[in-house]
């Protein structure tokens, strides 16, 4: 009888172990999954918290409003020569009760509009009566806060909240939480909630690209500095040094605002492919991808005396193969380390810009931007005051969860490289 | 086939049966930098003017005290230096010739023009840990210089790898794994069959065997002399271990400080060693034989010398039992004594 011994279940590479090490590590697994799952469940948005409809059923024809621009006339609001309200819509073809209908995303504003909800709501009251007179441009007829002021009202909205105002009979916004609004609006009457939730998007996505512009020249620069050492590395390192001593947030806010003119916010691109967007990217990464440098030249100067690079060179392999195919992979530690502390970082550098207002362009949902609105006038308003600053406490700190769970898997004494 | 002494190093026209790999007067120097200004305060001369010729199939063990500069010696004639932009002063011809063809002179070729020559010069490491990269399948490590100078398909490539492990006694199907499954001597095998994918004329294995188990150095011995029966190898075999060169290499070379002291048969130096360092040298070597009666232990007074400061005229001179005062005069040349060569006029 001869005894085997049990094979061990397939090879595992030192990365594949150190995965399953952060997966065993619930905080940090579930907090990434958490970001995960948001981020990018953030880019399906326009379907969950848009202005727009997403299905309209009027006069028994479909339409998708979210991929094409309706006048307010073509579905009957024919005081509404700009993109229909589908809010009222809804109300309207709710209360006809004909088979119509229109299917609003969950929270059923944008990020610009500054709605206003107490026309709104009259004019939803007065569609349960039966009165469909906005439609045709004019107010709801009975409506007592108009009788006698028929001047004043010509279907615009300026003029109706002006009027409330001068009535004292509304305060300007920001306007607290309400059924519509759940976690209030801000200081120009937009939805918080939506503005967040965008501005989640923005931020991360911000981050990311930036975290991939810095990582991608800095993990070049200091592998090139470290692998070919010698007057390169001494000509590269005094480079960084002097490009360090550039105050970087003054370089920034020089150039924001010298180039703001120029960049103008493009209502037609996206948020991410705003100018602005891509020029700060650009700019804090000129400035900002010497800090992993380092770390990736003093792993290469290591990674290249072993002998597994002679073996490389020995056998003929290009340069950029040895860099990028034998050295990186082992000089990986301290920059996946590294990742979600710098993902911190240029979340609140993004945060930073947009409070000093020389971030991203003016209607962009932005956090920082919010906290601009909050801190200084609107203090007592809690809900403007609490909401920007819980998202990115909650947002920062699920990062620092997963970076302090990506260190303990990564901890080169655990499955040490070269055994 | 060839004398026992290899091609004379100073005789300068190659005869087409010449020698396939002959180094001619190499030096490596090491600088020193040092205070505010880094300026150049000292060189460690790890190489001091080594000539020696290897041909077809044989082997020639390369042996001395650790820092004397043999693996310094083959890693430069390996070009390593060049290579992996290491700070040091290079001079000497490294010739790498089939025969009749012209050689070429390695040390004079630039990093790319370098990289078709390497295919035929490959090296095997001393540490089986380190030489093996954590994050590449067996079947990678292997499949890298065939990837890089056969014009193989993936196929093909793939074929060969398990060739070539199964030549070198492993299993084909372990392709799949990662160096850390393996053994040290497993691994020193994974190192011998990447040296080996090229059919490559020479191979620099530079201390293939210290760090091994002693139980599985033979293994690894025997396996790289059968390879080179079988495919015509020629070693330039680093060592500090006298018994394993004795017993692989056709000839020997002794290095000091930096020189070749001595350079003959190895059996001729194994049995009448000339030069007074030899003698010290296989005097502390380890009899396995206890039959075998152990010539009287030469015990050096003093240590050797740094590298930097080397003294003049003969680098031994200051341990040396027989040293005159004429020693500190010259540095020695090679004179042919006994069937072999020797660097002390006095033996």
């Amino acid at each position: 009888m001869e005894f085997t011994m049990k094979q061990p279940a397939g090879s595992v590479s030192i990365f594949r172990k150190r995965l399953r090490k952060f997966r065993s590590m619930k905080r940090g697994y579930y907090s990434f999954l958490a970001l995960a799952v948001t981020y990018l469940g953030s880019f399906l948005l326009p379907f969950l918290m848009n202005s727009k409809g997403l299905v309209v059923r009027y006069d028994g024809e479909y339409y998708f409003p979210i991929s094409r621009f309706y006048e307010g006339r073509f579905f009957g609001q024919n005081g509404n020569f700009g993109e229909a309200n589908y809010r009222l819509l809804a109300a309207r073809l709710a209360a006809e009760n004909k088979g119509d209908w229109v299917l609003l995303p969950l929270v059923p504003y944008n990020t610009t509009e500054s709605a206003d909800d107490i026309e709104e709501n009259r004019i939803r009251a007065a569609y349960k009566k039966g009165d469909f007179s906005w439609d045709s441009g004019a107010k709801p007829a009975e409506d007592p806060a108009y009788a006698g002021d028929e001047d004043l009202y010509q279907g615009d909205d300026e003029v109706g909240i002006m009027g409330d105002e001068a009535a004292g009979l509304i305060q300007a916004p920001p306007y607290p939480p309400s059924a519509h609004h759940w976690l209030g609006t801000d200081n120009r009457g937009r939805d918080l909630l939506v503005r967040l939730a965008y501005g989640y998007n923005v931020s991360m996505t911000f981050a990311l690209l930036l975290l991939a512009t810095t990582y991608a020249v800095g993990i070049a620069v200091g592998g090139i500095i470290g692998f070919y050492g010698g007057k390169i590395d001494l000509l590269g390192q005094r480079v960084i040094e002097i490009w360090q001593t550039i105050p970087f947030l003054y370089t920034v806010m020089i150039l924001s605002a010298a180039l703001s003119d120029q960049m103008p916010y493009r209502p037609d691109l996206a948020s991410i492919l705003q100018p602005r967007f891509i020029l700060l990217i650009v700019v804090m990464a000129v400035f900002g991808w010497m800090g992993i440098t380092y770390y990736v030249r003093g792993e290469f100067l290591r990674e290249k005396a072993r002998d597994y690079v002679s073996a490389a060179v020995a056998c003929g392999t290009r340069d950029r193969t040895i860099i990028f195919k034998h050295i990186l992979p082992n000089a990986l530690t301290p920059i996946v380390t590294f990742t979600p502390f710098v993902l911190v970082s240029d979340i609140g550098a993004l945060v930073a810009l947009d409070y000093l207002g020389f971030g991203l362009s003016a209607p962009t949902p932005s956090w920082g931007e919010l906290m601009h609105q909050a801190l200084p006038e609107h203090i007592h308003d809690w809900w403007l005051v609490t909401a920007p600053i819980a998202a990115l406490f909650v947002t920062l700190l699920l990062v620092v969860f997963v970076g302090e769970a990506v260190r303990e898997a990564f901890d080169p004494k655990v499955h040490s490289r070269l055994r | 086939m060839t004398s026992p002494l290899g091609a004379h190093p100073s005789a300068t026209p190659r005869a087409a049966n010449g020698p396939l790999l002959e180094v001619r007067d190499l030096k490596v120097r090491f600088p020193v930098y040092g205070g505010i200004l880094r300026r150049k305060v000292a060189e460690v001369n790890a190489v001091d003017g080594v000539s020696f010729a290897l041909t077809r199939g044989e082997t020639l063990g390369l042996v001395g005290e650790s820092g004397c500069g043999k693996s310094t010696t083959g890693k430069a004639v390996i070009g390593l230096y060049k290579a992996t932009g290491v700070d040091a002063h290079m001079e000497g011809q490294v010739l790498l010739g089939d025969g009749g063809k012209e050689a070429a002179d390695l040390m004079s070729l630039s990093k790319d023009e370098m990289r078709p020559y390497r295919r035929q010069v490959q090296m095997i490491f001393q540490d089986p840990y380190s030489s093996l990269n954590p994050r590449l399948t067996v079947g990678q490590i292997v499949e890298e210089p065939l990837a890089n100078f056969m014009d193989f398909s993936r196929k093909n490539r793939q074929d060969r790898v398990k060739e070539l492990l199964a030549r070198v006694g492993l299993d084909a199907e372990q392709s799949t794994r990662y160096p850390h499954e393996f053994s040290g001597g497993q691994r020193q095998r994974i190192g011998i069959a990447r040296a080996l994918a090229t059919n490559p004329q020479v191979i620099i294995a530079d201390e293939p065997v210290s760090a091994l188990d002693v139980s599985v150095r033979s293994q690894v011995i025997n396996l790289m002399q059968d390879l080179q029966e079988e495919f015509g190898i020629s070693y330039l075999f680093i060592a500090h271990d006298l018994s394993v060169v004795e017993h692989i290499s056709t000839r020997v070379a002794v290095m000091y400080l930096g020189n070749i002291v001595e350079i003959g048969s190895a059996d001729a130096i194994a049995r009448r060693p000339l030069h007074p360092y030899t003698k010290a040298l296989m005097s502390a070597a380890p009899l396995p034989d206890p039959e075998r009666k152990r010539p009287d232990r030469i015990i050096l007074k003093g240590d050797i010398p740094t590298p930097m400061a080397k003294p003049s005229g003969c680098g031994f001179r200051t341990r040396c039992p027989i040293a005159q005062p004429s020693c500190s005069e010259d540095v020695p040349t090679l004179v042919e004594k006994d069937g072999r060569l020797v660097a002390c006029p006095w033996v």
